[in-house]
């Protein structure tokens, strides 16, 4: 506990990246609750009205709906898919990675040249590809198709966390033992390889809020009315003349997001290397 | 040192790059720079084949329309009659060129007439001609064609964007996309596809005085809506088909404005051949939601100055519509018929449109928005339109659709209210309908299929499967352009038009 | 000898990952819904005229035959014909763009190299002081922005505020590139942000830990001016991963491109993957993507060699150095 104290005051900055990540959060589950407006309310008095104006905070977009509200509820979607995503995704690489860097020999470095060669597309080219051809995206889709795109990454994350333990002794005495390979993998080595599992994970998801408001920007993002944050964007582009609110307030959101679990990341990850 | 040489040899770079750029245009030449969507496909007749000022500048058609009066102008034919619309004659301008020097002849006009029967082609109106029998040719400047019964309404349909008359000479299979040719006011220069168009005068147009313009070229931009910032910029003087919150942005502005050549129907079609809008009742639940005044507002515009509602598919612009009062929203009355219908507590319907096509998406979810205090839940399902149109048109329970404003509505109640329809996007079926529909076509007298046309808008106020709003067709041009021309057939009369 | 194994060995991987991409990129496109000859006919189609347009495109052969038929196309450099646009040669759209992205990248390097660059030397050397928390907070935040978000605040303060720069750029017609390079400036941009952020902590990091290095440290110690070891000695040493760095960036930068050039318009290679997705059109997919993971591949095949070529320990290999 002092440790982690300790650790805190020394990095403000993840103190601040820590703070703002639980205040979207705090948005995501309670906001609702607060707003004045509901995200698809159309108050046709004030279109396009600019923030402060009529009772609406950050303004209204061309259906006069509240913008501040749809940047509030839009975080439910955009911190849900990302969330499960990171979860989705580091799972499977755990147990890809894990069972290439255990078994060893031909299975690694067949997975080895797998996992290179799926890394050869860039993962937003992967899946907006595939979004794009199948159409429309559902909070479903999203997550499996980006789990998907990311995996090849943090699997060799996971792999190189096992190599790591798996000369340990631990590791030789289940084995003595006669514990299963899956024992071995996965009570045994797991939680000593936590620390980086954890920071993989945290990295995914700032990754991963920038691949789905990015996938949102380019057209492929959640149905409207959602309020998905890269929709939002884009859609309202071409007003950034005339009402640049409608384009600037969620562009913040998504900055401000993908930089509190940044500087969160980087934080975490340098507690944990710092105890390794 | 070495470092501090890097950056400001960066720096320079930067510099030079913002301030570099912009070519002067010092020739004599008169050029009109138009935007224009990034079409799929430039044939004409091809299913998608929306690019209208490259192919209304490129192909002549049969007939014109007079984009003041509506008015059939001859321009390929010089003339054309019928007894009773089953034998119509036409006759063909003489010492017409295309592009590539051939003569154009009756055996062209028979090519673009025989080629919409092509299945190999999905020709846009194939079923529009399904009417015909048989086409004659007697002479180099003579067409007579033959239907399979009367229809004295015929003409009208040479005058649709997609009878470009093409040259029955020319392969437009494999040069269609790349190196289209007609015998219109341009020439098509240099075609880079997906990104611009250079065409010029063509010399020897059969219309004297005309094409106004030594050039146009056309730019195909990907967001039509960011386009507006090139014509801020001076870097294309028209855009069409920009979306109504553009237009407010581009009024506010010095030097330019905003035209409506035309109003399009958007329409809103309930699916009858299955639930929850087989039953009647449940429609008219639906049509007791909407607000015309909120729609109207949900596209920028206006209830009675720029748009318009009404439950049928007859437009307010032509002579055939009939007024009809709205019933006016109630919520309450909605709720008791949908408990009548069997749906106590309401019902959820998938609800399909285009997404990227102008007003779609305002329009679906206003519609979302106005029904869901009745219990109708809509669930929106937007796609982009040619995904929308080739997958799920036709197909979905509740749909929302484009259409251009047919010239001669029978046209387009043949095509998509008549039970057999091809395009019966609402799948209606509705014997006395049909009834009425074929009687309009075949009716000679005015003022009969005057009095088909009111017994069929009651019937559809009354039973029908379409709500119809109207909206403006928006242009935006440069102050320095005069006389730019686009009647209710889309295509711009490019030729007419001049820059300062 | 060693190099030239790695060259080899390196080579051949590559070659090894483009067939296999290919093969899944082919296999991928091809399983997806949506029938290309429905899309071209249109939903009035009938049954047959979609059936007989399908075998004319080829659609119903087996699987290897399609797709050998395509690798070998594009082997000898046909990149076919796009499905869509009957008759219009790939390769007539496709290097135009390719060309207008390639610039796009390289000024996006020549702006985000020299300053992250400079930057991250300047925090490695300063480290923990408060030169070195301004940069690396705005380097961290910039790695953060999506490419759009980054595009989206440059517009606003480029084109809205200052009025400078348009917010979409055509090339004007009989115009090239280059006589066009103000629509370069703010896509260029958008990239350095993120690039910029990456780098310089790279740079940064680099740094530091070859100032801890004991040759280093004698050298200060023995007297010489700091910033002559810096500049000589340490620089040289700290750049190499760096270039690794910036080498693997590339294949990730025209990823990105996709997303920079659909915000400003930008007539290059990943308008025209969105605008074949959109259309379906499938060879012009399968090219556009092929393509891109084709630089990928070939970038990080690049930064090795150079990293395995400047490397002394790689290049003299006799064992221990």
């Amino acid at each position: 506990m002092k440790n982690w104290f300790l650790q805190f005051k020394q990095n403000p900055r993840g103190i601040v990246g820590l703070a703002v990540l639980l205040l979207w959060i705090f948005a995501a589950l309670a906001g609702p609750a607060f707003l004045t407006h509901t995200y698809t309310g159309m108050d046709m008095e004030s279109q396009l009205t600019g923030p402060g104006v009529n009772g609406h905070l950050l303004g209204t977009d061309a259906l006069g709906r509240d913008v501040f509200s749809r940047i509030i509820y839009g975080s439910r979607s955009i911190l849900t898919i990302a969330l499960m995503t990171s979860l989705l995704s580091s799972i499977a690489g755990i147990i890809i990675g894990f069972t290439a860097g255990y078994f060893g020999g031909t299975v690694d470095t067949v997975f080895l040249r797998i996992m290179d060669i799926l890394m050869a597309i860039p993962p937003l080219v992967l899946s907006m590809v595939v979004l794009g051809i199948l159409g429309n995206s559902t909070i479903f889709g999203l997550t499996i198709i980006v789990s998907l795109a990311y995996t090849p990454a943090t699997a060799r994350v996971a792999r190189g966390a096992l190599l790591t333990c798996k000369g340990n002794e631990y590791v030789d005495a289940a084995r003595i033992r006669g514990e299963s390979h899956l024992y071995i993998m996965f009570i045994e080595i797991l939680p000593n390889t936590i620390g980086p599992v954890i920071v993989e994970i945290t990295a995914r998801f700032a990754y991963s809020i920038m691949m789905i408001a990015s996938l949102g920007f380019l057209g492929v993002g959640l149905q409207p009315p959602t309020p998905d944050w890269g929709m939002m964007v884009i859609e309202n582009k071409s007003l950034i003349l005339e009402a640049p609110w409608t384009v600037l307030y969620p562009s913040l959101a998504i900055a401000s997001l993908v930089i509190a679990v940044s500087l969160f990341s980087d934080f975490i990850s340098k507690v944990m290397i710092h105890e390794n | 040192m070495k470092r501090q040489i890097l950056i400001l040899a960066s720096l320079f770079a930067i510099a030079a790059m913002v301030f570099a750029g912009g070519q002067q245009d010092t020739e004599e030449k008169m050029i009109l720079k138009v935007a224009e969507q990034v079409p799929n496909l430039i044939t004409p007749g091809s299913w998608d084949g929306q690019a209208f000022s490259l192919n209304g500048s490129i192909y002549d058609y049969l007939i014109e329309m007079d984009a003041d009066t509506g008015e059939l102008v001859p321009a390929l034919a010089t003339d054309w009659s019928t007894p009773e619309g089953k034998v119509w004659t036409i006759k063909l301008r003489k010492g017409v060129k295309f592009h590539d020097g051939s003569a154009f002849t009756s055996a062209d006009v028979k090519f673009t007439l025989e080629r919409t029967q092509d299945p190999d082609l999905g020709h846009l109106k194939a079923q529009d001609f399904e009417i015909l029998e048989k086409i004659e040719t007697p002479d180099d400047h003579t067409v007579v064609i033959t239907l399979k019964e009367p229809y004295p309404t015929f003409n009208f349909i040479f005058t649709d964007y997609n009878m470009a008359i093409l040259s029955s000479e020319y392969d437009y299979v494999s040069k269609g996309e790349s190196a289209p040719m007609g015998t219109g006011p341009f020439k098509l220069e240099n075609l880079i596809p997906k990104e611009s168009a250079l065409l010029v005068k063509n010399d020897s147009y059969w219309a004297a005085g005309l094409p106004k313009a030594d050039e146009l070229r056309i730019y195909f931009v990907p967001d039509i809506d960011s386009s507006v910032s090139l014509l801020e910029a001076g870097q294309v003087d028209i855009v069409p088909q920009i979306s109504p919150v553009i237009k407010r942005r581009l009024e506010a502005l010095d030097g330019f404005k905003v035209l409506s050549p035309y109003q399009e129907s958007r329409f809103i079609a309930m699916a009858q051949d299955r639930e929850p809008f087989s039953d009647n009742k449940v429609r008219l639940a639906f049509k007791y939601t909407m607000d015309p005044e909120i729609l109207a507002k949900a596209c920028q515009g206006t209830l009675g100055k720029e748009i318009f509602y009404n439950e049928t598919p007859i437009v307010n612009g032509l002579a055939q519509y009939k007024e009809i009062p709205f019933r006016g929203r109630d919520i309450n009355r909605a709720k008791e018929l949908l408990a009548e219908a069997g749906y106590p507590n309401g019902l959820t319907v998938e609800f399909f449109y285009a997404s990227d096509h102008p007003y779609g998406t305002d329009i679906a979810q206003t519609v979302k928005e106005l029904a869901a205090p009745a219990g109708i839940n809509l669930d929106l399902k937007g796609f982009p339109r040619d995904i929308y149109l080739s997958q799920h048109w036709l197909n979905g329970p509740m749909l929302l659709t484009g259409w251009g404003v047919r010239v001669d509505p029978s046209m387009l109640l043949m095509l998509a209210y008549h039970s057999e329809g091809p395009w019966n996007e609402s799948h209606m079926n509705n014997p006395r309908v049909d009834e009425l529909i074929e009687m309009i076509r075949g009716e000679v007298s005015p003022q009969t299929r005057q009095g088909y046309y009111d017994e069929l808008q009651d019937i559809f106020q009354e039973e029908g499967t379409v709500i119809n709003l109207q909206v403006p067709y928006l242009v935006g041009v440069s102050n320095a352009v005069k006389d730019y021309r686009q009647p209710v057939t889309m295509l711009p009369q490019l030729k007419y038009a001049t820059i300062e | 000898m060693d190099f030239l194994k790695r060259f080899g060995k390196r080579l051949g991987f590559m070659v090894l990952t483009m067939i296999a991409m290919s093969f899944l990129i082919f296999f991928l496109v091809e399983i997806m819904p949506g029938d290309v000859a429905q899309t071209v006919l249109g939903q009035s189609a009938t049954e047959e005229s979609v059936a007989a347009l399908r075998a004319r495109m080829g659609l119903d052969d087996p699987f290897h035959l399609r797709y050998l038929r395509w690798a070998g196309g594009f082997i000898r450099g046909d990149l076919g014909e796009s499905l869509y646009m009957r008759g219009v040669q790939i390769n007539t759209i496709f290097w135009r763009k390719v060309g207008h992205s390639i610039i796009l990248a390289l000024t996006a390097l020549l702006f985000y190299v020299p300053l992250s660059l400079f930057f991250g030397v300047l925090a490695g050397v300063k480290a923990g002081k408060v030169t070195d928390s301004i940069i690396s907070f705005f380097g961290l935040a910039t790695m953060a922005l999506p490419e759009f978000v980054s595009g989206i605040i440059l517009i606003t303060i480029f084109s809205v505020r200052l009025k400078l720069l348009p917010i979409t750029s055509i090339i004007p017609i009989g115009e090239n590139l280059w006589q066009n390079l103000n629509i370069l400036f703010l896509p260029a941009l958008s990239i350095t942000f993120v690039m910029f952020g990456y780098v310089s902590r790279m740079q940064r990091s680099s740094m530091i830990t070859v100032m801890k290095a004991d040759y280093i440290r004698a050298a200060i110690l023995k007297g010489m001016p700091r910033n002559y070891v810096i500049f000589r000695h340490a620089l040289k040493n700290a750049l190499l991963p760096t270039i690794t760095i910036i080498g693997m960036n590339m294949g990730w930068l025209f990823g990105g491109l996709i997303v920079v050039e659909t915000l400003f318009g930008f007539p290059g290679l990943g308008s025209l993957t969105m605008s074949a997705i959109k259309t379906r059109d499938i060879p012009l997919i399968e090219a556009c993507v092929l393509f891109i993971t084709f630089i990928f591949v070939l970038s990080t095949f690049i930064t090795d060699m150079m990293y395995a070529y400047l490397n002394p320990r790689i290049r003299f290999k006799r064992g221990d150095v």
